[in-house]
């Protein structure tokens, strides 16, 4: 009895969870007329993938997906690298007043100047409407630094020790073995960043506001989830029209429904891959203290 | 003297001290803006620092477009302010190499203050580029059109590249001649250092750089004016903030919001406690599985994606009216986002959807961790399952509980803003705002209309308040369970 109580409500809870997914995708494949009139409720009506090819023929979200991909390979690159160097760094019990400035670094975890602050500083640094914003004030990340000095303490020091009788600087023992050595942790804080960056969308909104070439996705669905505007129209000429196109509906709701699903795919597609790294990063945090 | 050899140099001479001091000054000024040589007229950004301009010409050019075509300023003199520019960062950068010379030995002090010294003459170089920039700015036929200035940062910076060779000099002389065959080296202890200052550069300018943005909140400052003495207010913003009945009313209204928001949230905090605890009494392991990958996906997209899918399932078209209809609950369809009521409990409906699997699986792990032998002591005892859950499951996952409570306490005033700008609209914006979303709205949600002073002013009180309550959580944890949470 409590089992069968207890799974269910577990499956039900499961289903609540991925049904919205399964509702957008099916949206997306369906006769569009259907859709908007929202017809297509459990299962795809009149497939085709029409849709898709189409959105990646607008140029605005072409570009919008680029900008996205663009910030979260190399603003994930940049982070992860300067994380492991910096964990690596003030691991070194040599250096010239370590306790103090690993102190100046992580303490910023917990205080910050606020939104507008923030906003004003950016702009003062030229950051403002340029695709620099999106990477540089994310490379140093406290936290993740925490996680790297944490996991580069647990390794014996011995093999550090032995690649510096070698005669072996300390850029040579970062390289040559503890950046090797620390993959599992990098991995892990490489797919929070890489999440983080794909979903990201406050900063878009705040600093990109003269620059539309530079949106995220997210901004953008974010935009065309709040236009009134007819966007079937909006897309058909912003897009390349070719005579079949034109006799198709591409309405709002389509729209909307289609970018949904382009933005949310990169992340169910990676996430089952990924889950073990996801879990394993909350356990560091958790542990951390 | 021996001493200061046999300890590799360690100890500076006091003008090397001074120069090395000196260069870290230069190297800073860059940034600020008000001290940008290269603003030579009131069309430049006045938020562009040196530093800016010196890495993008179109910080310099992008409003003269229109001028340069209609030929009221020529583009010689833009190039020639931006060559100016750079020159000028060029010698700054020469500094900062300096200022990491100046931690090395004997002979790499020697080259710290050569280096300073040619970049003091760089800069005066650079210095002298932008001053003939300025004047051809000041010499057009009609000065009005591009606005010409001439920026304080040029005499400033004349002042400060004439005095580093200087400094350099007396560095040098204050340094004793290298022993014969003495190579530069660098401690240890300063290489790793400076390996690190870079980074230490991009803390300072992201984290505690816009500290200095709290400023604003003492000036009556609109975005493109300059904060002086004429517009400085003094507390006059922390009057108006309590003194203004409008105003008043409104932030009363989005604390309610907030603290109903958040306490939802403390209140039913032990919700992923009682998720994991049910979930680990499901025998099979891989259903236990695909129950927790499936459940935690929510928490791994964007709230604008949240949004998206609760306008596909509660807009007018959207399945829940199909449901409805379909089951003769409703005669016609609505928007039932567009509704302005229950407005906190539905966002706590929407953050539990989003967390709730996520926010159990630090709980399994810790139920992991739980001794099998008290289960089979409690079971000899003749516990039953409800028993077993409550006197050794619950007790063994109250200390990770605790943390997450006391970590959510003092996060009382920061719900984030995402969540609640996606979801806001007209029905509902009274019972939505939150402070964090307040200090959006009324700082730059209306654009140039906004009021910067007053949303940075909150925004700071904010700060002050969570890191204070941190502090509090943190002091309660170590007093009642012997360990710091931060």
């Amino acid at each position: 009895m409590f089992a069968a109580l207890n799974g269910l409500f577990f499956t039900l809870f499961a289903l609540l969870c991925a049904f919205p997914f399964y509702y957008l995708f099916i949206n997306t494949i369906s006769n569009n007329e259907l859709v908007a009139s929202g017809l297509v409720n459990l299962y795809p009506r009149g497939i085709h993938f029409e849709n898709y090819l189409k959105l990646l023929n607008v140029r605005d979200i072409a570009t919008s997906a680029l900008v996205t991909a663009g910030r979260t390979v190399l603003g994930t690159a940049l982070m992860v690298a300067a994380s492991a160097f910096v964990g690596y760094l003030v691991s070194q019990k040599a250096m010239l007043a370590r306790k103090t400035v690993y102190r100046y670094i992580i303490v910023t975890m917990y205080f910050n100047a606020g939104l507008i602050p923030w906003y004003l500083n950016m702009s003062m640094l030229g950051l403002t409407n340029n695709f620099w914003g999106y990477v540089i004030p994310a490379i140093v990340q406290p936290f993740n630094i925490i996680l790297v000095k944490t996991y580069i303490e647990s390794i014996p020091s011995e093999l550090e020790e032995s690649a510096f009788m070698d005669g072996a600087g300390y850029f040579t023992v970062f390289r040559k073995i503890i950046f090797p050595l620390c993959k599992p942790i990098l991995a892990t804080i490489a797919v929070f960043g890489a999440v983080g960056h794909w979903n990201s969308f406050i900063d878009s909104l705040i600093l990109m506001s003269r620059a539309p070439q530079l949106h995220t996705l997210q901004h953008k669905l974010y935009i065309y989830l709040n236009t009134t505007n007819d966007l079937g129209k909006l897309m058909e000429s912003g897009g390349t029209i070719t005579s079949d196109m034109v006799n198709s509906v591409l309405n709002t709701r389509v729209v909307r429904l289609s970018v949904s699903v382009i933005t949310v795919i990169p992340i169910l597609l990676v996430y089952p891959f990924m889950q073990r790294y996801f879990q394993k990063g909350l356990m560091l945090g958790a542990v951390k203290g | 003297m021996r001493a200061v050899r046999a300890r590799g140099g360690a100890l500076a001479s006091a003008p090397t001290a001074l120069l090395r001091v000196y260069l870290a000054a230069v190297f800073l000024s860059a940034f600020v803006p008000a001290l940008n040589p290269a603003r030579v007229s009131a069309l430049i950004d006045k938020n562009a620092s040196l530093f800016t301009c010196a890495v993008s010409y179109s910080a310099i050019a992008n409003n003269f477009v229109r001028a340069v075509e209609r030929g009221w300023i020529t583009r010689g003199a833009l190039v020639a302010a931006y060559v100016g520019a750079l020159i000028a960062m060029l010698a700054v950068a020469g500094a900062a190499a300096a200022f990491c010379m100046s931690m090395g030995n004997n002979k790499l002090r020697r080259l710290c203050a050569l280096c300073s010294a040619a970049a003091g003459l760089a800069g005066l170089a650079g210095a002298g580029v932008l001053l003939a920039a300025s004047r051809a700015f000041a010499a057009v036929p009609d000065p009005a059109r591009i606005e010409p200035l001439s920026p304080v940062g040029i005499p400033t910076y004349f002042a400060a590249f004439a005095l580093l060779p200087l400094l350099a000099a007396a560095a040098w002389f204050s340094l004793p001649r290298p022993a014969k065959g003495e190579k530069c080296a660098l401690a240890p202890s300063r290489r790793l250092f400076l390996m690190l200052l870079p980074f230490l550069v991009l803390v300072t300018l992201f984290s505690y750089l816009p500290l200095w943005g709290w400023r604003v909140s003492f000036f009556d400052y609109r975005p493109g004016f300059d904060l002086t003495k004429d517009n400085f207010v003094g507390l006059a913003w922390f009057r108006y903030l309590f003194d203004n009945p409008a105003t008043r009313a409104r932030i009363g209204a989005v604390l309610r919001n907030t603290f109903a928001m958040s306490g939802i949230g403390i209140a039913t905090s032990w919700l992923p406690m009682v998720f994991a605890i049910f979930l680990s009494e499901m025998r099979s392991r891989r259903a236990k599985r695909w129950i927790q990958t499936v459940t935690t996906v929510p928490n791994f997209i964007s709230w604008v994606l949240v949004y998206s899918v609760a306008f596909a399932i509660f807009s007018t078209e959207g399945f829940l009216n199909w449901a409805l209809g379909g089951l003769g609950l409703i005669e016609s369809g609505a928007n039932w986002l567009m509704s302005g009521s229950n407005i906190w409990l539905k966002m706590w409906a929407w953050g539990t959807w989003k967390g709730l699997g996520w926010g159990a699986i630090i709980y399994i792990a810790a139920i992991s961790g739980i001794d099998p032998q008290l289960y089979e002591a409690a079971t000899v005892d003749g516990a039953g399952r409800f028993a077993r859950m409550w006197h050794v499951t619950v007790p063994g996952l109250l200390s990770t509980y605790f943390v997450l409570l006391l970590l959510g306490i003092s996060n009382i005033l920061s719900n984030g803003m995402d969540q609640y700008l996606v979801f806001s609209n007209p029905a509902n914006k009274s019972s939505i705002e939150v402070l964090d979303l307040y200090v959006y709205n009324l700082g730059l949600a209306s654009g140039s209309g906004g009021n910067i002073p007053l949303a940075t002013l909150i925004g700071m009180l904010k700060s002050i308040v969570s890191v204070t309550l941190l502090l509090g959580a943190n002091r309660a944890s170590k007093l009642l369970r012997g360990e710091s949470i931060v």
